[in-house]
């Protein structure tokens, strides 16, 4: 991880902040060089052990999705063929459609065992819904985050009635249950681009599940840029800025922006693990990702029905969903920690 | 009727309870053994089939025999899914309400069911089950002596012509149409617009109640099934001074031995005895139990649950029609305890893959698919071999003139489909790789998984499989509309009475195809035409060689439906129940001869 503020910015706002005396004095007893914000934050960042373990975890998840169809083909399965009919295996599952071998199926051939009934290997099936609900969470959080921040920017930025207008759109679209929302319009939005005959493609539903949930996901960003920005755009170093003639867009930019990273940045590794969790309880309830795309939702809706004939199904991706957002969100609060020592536990 | 998640079972079938047996017997064994011990089951099924006789005065006559070790008293609780469909008899098509039916209703015929499962059609309220006259095109009834509705009205003819006549109004909507349709035509409303309501009834030339006990059905062409659908729930006497129109689907009178005394919509019913039932009457039905205690909101999954543990109130309960969740089958059948309070045996659906013929128009298409669908992989995702067995044909084992070797597809030797031989045939129609079929599925958890099996399976013929997901609430409304756009779709489809009449006339009859039909693939062969038109007027020997000849030709010559599987039925009670087995008439638990052990 490295410091999301360049140097230079970061010098620039430390040389603004109202008490650069005191910053200054505690850097020059720890070391004699100075160090900006962003160094600072790596230093405590790299101290907090769960914070480093947290983030390495995360890593791994990421690489692994990313390299999923890699691992996959060294491992020599894919998430789409239903071994239980090959001909090369011949005793996948029993009479009750459920893996013969013990605990799931687990074996040298299918490392984290069976799927039952379609008698698909569940490695590689965790692997590539790994893969969707990463890829989905990180296009997700970006749009919310980048919405929430313009929105929430502009409405405390300019104050009055924009502000009023903007308040009130953002309290609007709050009320909305979203979760009963999603299960009403995914169906809808899905139907308005494919003919009622045709397949829906993949990609389509996975742009309808990010319209839908960028739609009623950024509100949170907003109002925190919002106050955010409220109380920094009074403060003297702002005034400084428009007296000096900087255009609004520079001080946006330049003054005010990287002032708010922390929070957003923060807000952010919040937000990807519950979005993770919102496009899993899409699918779950049967109205995101439909067979054959792997999908964690998915696996736990089959794992929820079997959970007393084949507990291992459950197992695998209830450890790897439980492991990944918690991981993420230990290291939202350490980067937050990191950031700002002050509101340490 | 349609398949059991919609609409379904006002079914009689013929027997199949030494099947059950014999499942019974292997279910302790695993693997390949269970193979070897199933195609024995079905020679069993097979040698049990026999046609439904017709019962005359002296069967008819009630009581009914006693069930062995039966004791009075006590209530049973009742798990339902949800709330019955319909009460009011004109109403109920539906399986659930037909069983509910034999509790309350009573007809101008009934089933009897011996231990072997054989059924007999005898009279109810008739002293028989019926004389036909004329080539049988006029049937006569006599009512017997004693019969009375709760209230202690008498039955009379009256009373059967207002049952008949209600059907003709307006009120009636969701039932059976067959004895209506026969005597009137298929407009046959217009013939009686208003019912009885108004003062006007159907002339003495369709319908004759020369006196008080005697009823004369005449018709155009000869009903050799009268019998049989006089027989359903939906012809169950409404009395003409009780009757309430669109009330009485919420209160409606008993004839039969309990009477509704609470109901509670969508949450509960209270049923107790009907002190004007007189068992002298009938010739089928008991009154051991004191009552029986409906609960209409106890999921499929949590019935299960609740009878495999046997605790409590669950032990005088039953499955009234839900089967075992298919995800638990392997609890309850590994169990000897848990196994031993079930009943097995045949549901009366086939369920297909329907070609739309109107736009898979090359049979060697329609037979490649044939060919390559892996049956034994369908059959798993309904709960492996618990919950199905592969089919051969398109005519249910709960048929007569049901033939377990029939098998043109090579199923029993190619459980998973035989590529190859479809793949020549592809190649052999000329398709081009990449090809669009589109495919509609209901979106349940069952269908995405035989969605994903299909898909595979044409994907390898080289198709370009459109799979799209429908409602499964509005899944047969929308592929029952003629120009639906898709390619495939499968069906469950069972009979109304065990006769192929039920089963080949509405889903293969070429006249029959219209915008929300049971024809799901639109076939419409002159010669299969003929030979059903035939069969439907031939005697019972007879027709049975017609209609076997129909559906050799639909088979075989035609394929509008790739056969899947014929699903079974798995059902638990709890062990303070006695009477419970099988009902080959209704493929439920019989609900006839139940009691309680300890009450």
């Amino acid at each position: 991880m490295t410091s999301p503020i360049e140097a230079e910015d970061a010098t620039a706002s430390v040389a603004l902040d109202e008490k650069p005396a005191a910053k200054t004095t505690a850097a020059d007893a720890e070391a004699p060089v100075g160090r900006s914000p962003g160094q600072l934050m790596w230093m405590r960042f790299k101290r907090d052990r769960t914070g480093v373990v947290s983030a390495i975890v995360v890593i791994l998840y990421f690489v692994i999705a990313l390299l999923a169809p890699v691992i996959a083909s060294l491992y020599g399965k894919n998430p789409y063929t239903l071994y239980a009919q090959e001909p090369e295996y011949p005793f996948l599952l029993d009479d009750f459609a459920m893996p013969t071998g013990s605990f799931g199926g687990v074996s040298g051939e299918f490392w984290f065992g069976v799927e039952p009934t379609l008698g698909r290997d569940v490695f590689t099936m965790l692997l590539y819904g790994m893969r969707t609900s990463l890829y989905m969470a990180v296009a997700l959080t970006v749009l919310s985050v980048g919405t929430g921040v313009v929105i929430g920017m502009v409405s405390g930025y300019f104050g009055g009635k924009v502000d009023y207008w903007l308040g009130r759109i953002t309290d609007f679209f709050l009320a909305f249950p979203s979760q009963l929302f999603f299960i009403a319009f995914m169906p809808v939005v899905t139907a308005l681009f494919v003919s009622p005959t045709d397949e829906t493609p993949t990609y389509l539903r996975a742009v309808a599940i990010i319209l839908v949930m960028w739609f009623l996901g950024w509100m949170g960003m907003a109002r925190l840029v919002r106050s955010s920005v409220l109380s920094l755009r009074e403060r003297e170093f702002v005034e400084a800025a428009k007296v000096s003639g900087a255009s609004r867009w520079r001080i946006v930019r330049k003054e005010i922006l990287p002032n708010i990273v922390t929070p957003i940045l923060v807000q952010g590794t919040y937000m990807l693990p519950s979005a993770i969790l919102s496009i899993a309880f899409l699918s779950f309830v049967g109205v995101g990702f439909v067979e054959p795309t792997p999908d964690w939702g998915r696996m736990f809706a089959i794992g929820a029905k079997i959970y007393e004939q084949d507990p291992a199904f459950m197992l695998f991706p209830g450890l790897a969903l439980v492991i990944f957002v918690l991981a993420f969100n230990l290291l939202g609060d350490s980067v937050r920690d990191a950031f700002d020592p002050k509101t340490g536990r | 009727m349609k398949s059991i998640r919609t609409r379904s079972a006002r079914a009689a079938i013929v027997a199949l309870a030494a099947g059950s047996l014999v499942l019974t017997g292997c279910s302790g064994d695993n693997g390949n053994k269970n193979t070897k011990d199933q195609s024995k089951s079905k020679e069993d099924a097979a040698a049990q089939s026999k046609p439904v006789q017709y019962a005359d005065a002296a069967g008819s006559t009630g009581p009914a025999k006693d069930v062995k070790g039966a004791t009075p008293g006590g209530t049973i609780n009742v798990y339902l899914q949800s709330d019955l469909t319909h009460l009011d008899p004109g109403q109920i098509y539906v399986s659930d309400a037909g069983q509910f039916s034999n509790l309350i209703h009573r007809k101008l015929t009934n089933y009897q069911e011996d231990a072997e499962g054989n059924l007999t059609v005898v009279g109810d309220i008739a002293t028989d089950s019926g004389k036909s006259s004329d080539g049988g095109k006029t049937w006569t009834y006599t009512l017997k002596d004693g019969v009375k509705d709760e209230d202690g009205n008498v039955i009379t003819s009256a009373d059967v012509r207002h049952t008949i006549e209600r059907l003709y109004s307006k009120v009636i909507f969701d039932g059976p149409s067959f004895v209506q349709t026969w005597l009137s035509g298929s407009d046959y409303r217009k013939a009686l617009p208003d019912g009885p309501y108004k003062g006007k009834h159907l002339p003495d030339t369709v319908l004759e109640t020369p006196d008080e006990k005697t009823v004369v059905f005449r018709f155009k062409k000869a009903q050799p099934d009268l019998p049989q659908a006089l027989a359903m729930a939906g012809y169950a006497i409404v009395p003409e001074k009780q009757d309430t129109k669109e009330k009485y689907d919420k209160a409606p009178k008993a004839l039969g031995p309990y009477k509704l005394v609470e109901y509670k919509a969508g949450k509960s019913m209270k049923l107790v005895k009907n002190t004007n039932w007189d068992p002298k009457t009938d010739a089928v039905r008991h009154q051991y139990v004191d009552g029986y205690d409906f609960s209409s909101t106890v999921e499929q999954a949590s019935q299960t649950k609740r009878l495999i543990a046997d605790q409590g109130e669950a032990k005088n309960a039953i499955q009234f029609t839900t089967s075992v969740d298919p995800a638990q089958i392997q609890d309850v059948v590994s169990d000897p305890k848990v196994n031993a309070r079930t009943i097995k045996g045949y549901q009366p659906y086939v369920w297909q893959l329907n070609f739309n013929m109107d736009r898979v128009k090359d049979k060697k298409i329609r037979d490649a698919i044939t060919y390559a669908l892996p049956n034994a992989a369908i059959v798993q995702t309904d709960g492996g071999k618990y919950g199905g067995e592969i089919a051969g044909g398109l005519m249910a084992p709960t048929l007569p003139g049901y033939d377990p070797n029939y098998d043109p597809f090579g199923k029993q030797k190619k459980p998973n489909g035989d590529l190859a031989k479809a793949k020549e045939l592809v190649k052999e129609a000329g398709v081009k790789p990449g090809t669009k079929i589109s495919y509609a599925y209901s979106n349940t958890p069952r269908g995405q998984k035989q969605q994903v099996i299909i898909k595979d399976t044409l994907g390898k013929l080289g198709f370009d499989v459109q799979a799209k997901e429908i409602d499964s609430a509005s899944f047969y409304e929308q592929i029952g509309k003629l120009n639906n756009g898709f390619d495939l779709y499968a069906t469950g489809w069972g009979q109304d009475w065990s006769s192929p009449s039920t089963v080949i006339t509405p889903v293969y009859d070429g006249s029959l195809i219209a915008d929300g039909a049971s024809n799901y693939s639109h076939i419409n062969d002159a010669k299969v035409n003929e030979l059903i038109q035939k069969a439907l007027t031939e005697e019972p020997e007879q027709a049975a060689k017609t209609w076997e000849e129909a559906h050799h030709r639909i088979v075989e010559e035609i394929n509008p439906a790739a056969p899947m599987y014929y699903s079974k039925q798995l059902q638990l009670f709890g062990s303070n129940v006695g009477g419970a087995r099988y009902s080959t008439n209704s493929s439920y638990i019989n609900i006839n001869d139940l009691f309680l052990k300890k009450p």
